[in-house]
């Protein structure tokens, strides 16, 4: 079935962004369905907060165009579709979660479903304290249970679990995941690779304000099928040139495409291998490793 | 945009009146000013006009100062910017606020009366006091705006200073604290085209039960479209930077 621009969640093209000589952002294509969890990765100022903020509509970009199931973002069509988190850290100190869910809702127009959200964020004992005096990690939980409460199809959340703890970690990725499968769209950024995994069922790679890598998490490891193999050698002994292992420090580690090849020649030429470990690659390490080889000369 | 108005004017009165350490000094600061420095102006007119001075002299330092500026501070801050990710116009914000400052200007206002009544013998006809009331609502339209529109364009830090060096000019320009009589001639000349003179026209005139002039009349509306189109132009393009 073809999709067409009002069918999808996120549709941008050569979104670009600059800030006096700063160029934040400058060549960003996406593209997100219904029913699809995006993971934004990229290190510090790769362009990843610049991208969000232009995909709701918070700040316009010098070129390129985006468009949220067929809406221009930042239209009001747009943001009745769309949630997002604010920084956790500052909420107003004077209201109650009850009453700033409440306002929430009345600006989306929907009767706000304060006892489902209690429920899925684990607000119970939160829901009627002024917010003065709260952990970091219960302000984070309103912060997302705002980000839900419009009833939205498409959610933006960056850093979303930062500063929760872990059962709070897994809770939200439950929830998460049934947004998910219930059809919404989630756009998020982490530093934490395993939610990326455990929520995400794709990744755009952001590299100095340009996509550099996107597509569905299952074809990227398809397309790279990279095998980590870990072994011991004897002190002092150094492996041959050939193998270009590397040591981390405890043990000796190759990372290959052809396993079987690799372990056949080891075997052939008497190294003197021993507890040797095979794994995939995590997705940290997968990209890495491909952006390196996109990048040999 | 009813639902809406109603959702912005609930959330600010919460925050506002839950912070007795912003509301108490806010109300209180015009009457402590009207009790040291107004109160003292005699009898008669003379004291109904003192009364009305720092009756528009509250007026701006509540619309202008606590609720104009204090956009410069909410622009800075990342709930606003959250805010600004939700359904609807920034409209009904503006018109929230404005309602907030003329909860709080009456308030401020009736202190100041109240006080006069005290130490004072104002005692003035139920008309003039509507007409008071009426230029005080027009002043706080006019007010607020052009603290929002001076709060837009300057930075949170920079706010606050900025806003001294207008409003306390513009209160001593337009005569609340000292009457215009009283000035320099070329002081004067600057005065006339202040909109707190035209506020402090408007006010001298119910008091005394004199018409209102157009001239004053059509100054405080120039300088409330003025303020309004400068908070349309300045709030409209959102060019905030992200954190990295």
């Amino acid at each position: 079935m073809t999709m067409t621009q009002s069918d999808l969640a996120i549709h941008a093209h050569g979104l670009a962004k600059r800030f006096g000589a700063v160029q934040a952002v400058s060549r960003i294509d996406l593209v997100v369905a219904p029913g699809e969890a995006l993971g934004l990765l990229g290190s510090n100022g790769a362009g990843k907060s610049t991208t969000l903020s232009m995909l709701m509509g918070l700040c316009a970009p010098d070129a390129g165009k985006a468009l949220v199931f067929g809406h221009p973002v930042g239209s009001p069509a747009a943001r009745r579709l769309t949630g997002a988190t604010p920084q956790a850290t500052d909420l107003p100190d004077q209201v109650t979660p009850r009453e700033i869910l409440t306002y929430a809702a009345l600006r989306y127009g929907v009767a706000p479903a304060i006892d489902r959200l209690t429920a899925d964020f684990g607000l119970d004992d939160l829901i009627d304290r002024r917010v003065a005096g709260f952990s970091g990690g219960q302000m984070r939980r309103v912060a997302l249970a705002l980000a839900f409460v419009g009833q939205p199809r498409l959610v933006f959340l960056d850093e979303p679990t930062s500063g929760l703890d872990s059962a709070a970690q897994q809770a939200f990725r439950v929830m998460a995941r049934s947004y998910v499968a219930q059809g919404g769209a989630l756009v998020l950024t982490s530093h934490h690779w395993d939610e990326i995994e455990a929520i995400c069922s794709s990744i755009a790679v952001i590299d100095r304000g340009e996509t550099v890598l996107a597509g569905r998490i299952d074809t990227i490891r398809d397309r790279a099928r990279i095998t980590r193999l870990g072994f011991d050698l004897p002190p002092g002994l150094v492996p041959p040139l050939w193998l270009g292992a590397r040591h981390d420090g405890a043990r000796w580690q190759v990372e290959t495409g052809d396993s079987d090849t690799l372990l056949r020649r080891m075997v052939t030429e008497a190294l003197p291998f021993a507890n040797l470990t095979l794994q995939p690659l995590e997705l940290k390490d997968l990209i890495h490793h491909l952006r390196h080889e996109e990048n040999r000369p | 945009m009813t639902r809406h108005l109603s959702a912005e004017l609930g959330l600010t009165l919460r925050i506002l009146f839950r912070q007795p350490g912003f509301w108490i000094p806010t109300v209180l600061f015009p009457a402590m000013l009207y009790a040291f420095f107004g109160a003292n102006s005699g009898g008669g007119a003379w004291a109904a006009n003192a009364m009305a001075s720092f009756a528009v002299y509250a007026v701006l330092g509540v619309g202008f100062f606590q609720f104009g500026v204090s956009v410069a501070q909410d622009r800075a801050s990342p709930f606003a910017t959250w805010q600004s990710t939700l359904p609807g116009s920034a409209v009904p914000q503006w018109i929230a606020r404005i309602i907030a400052a003329v909860i709080f200007v009456t308030l401020a206002v009736a202190l100041v009366i109240a006080l006069a009544h005290l130490m004072t013998d104002v005692d003035l006809p139920a008309r003039a006091w509507g007409r008071l009331a009426a230029v005080c609502l027009m002043a706080t339209g006019t007010a607020t705006l052009m603290g929002i529109a001076l709060g837009s364009v300057a930075s949170a830090r920079a706010a606050v200073p900025l806003a001294n060096l207008v409003y306390l000019p513009l209160a001593y320009l337009g005569g609340l604290w000292v009457p215009p009589i009283a000035m320099p001639a070329a002081i004067n000349a600057i005065s006339e085209w202040t909109p707190t003179r035209a506020m402090g026209e408007l006010a001298w005139a119910a008091m005394e039960g004199r018409a209102w002039s157009l001239q004053d009349l059509g100054l405080l509306a120039a300088w409330t479209l003025a303020a309004a189109a400068m908070t349309g132009l300045t709030t409209r393009p959102l060019r905030r930077r992200p954190s990295a």
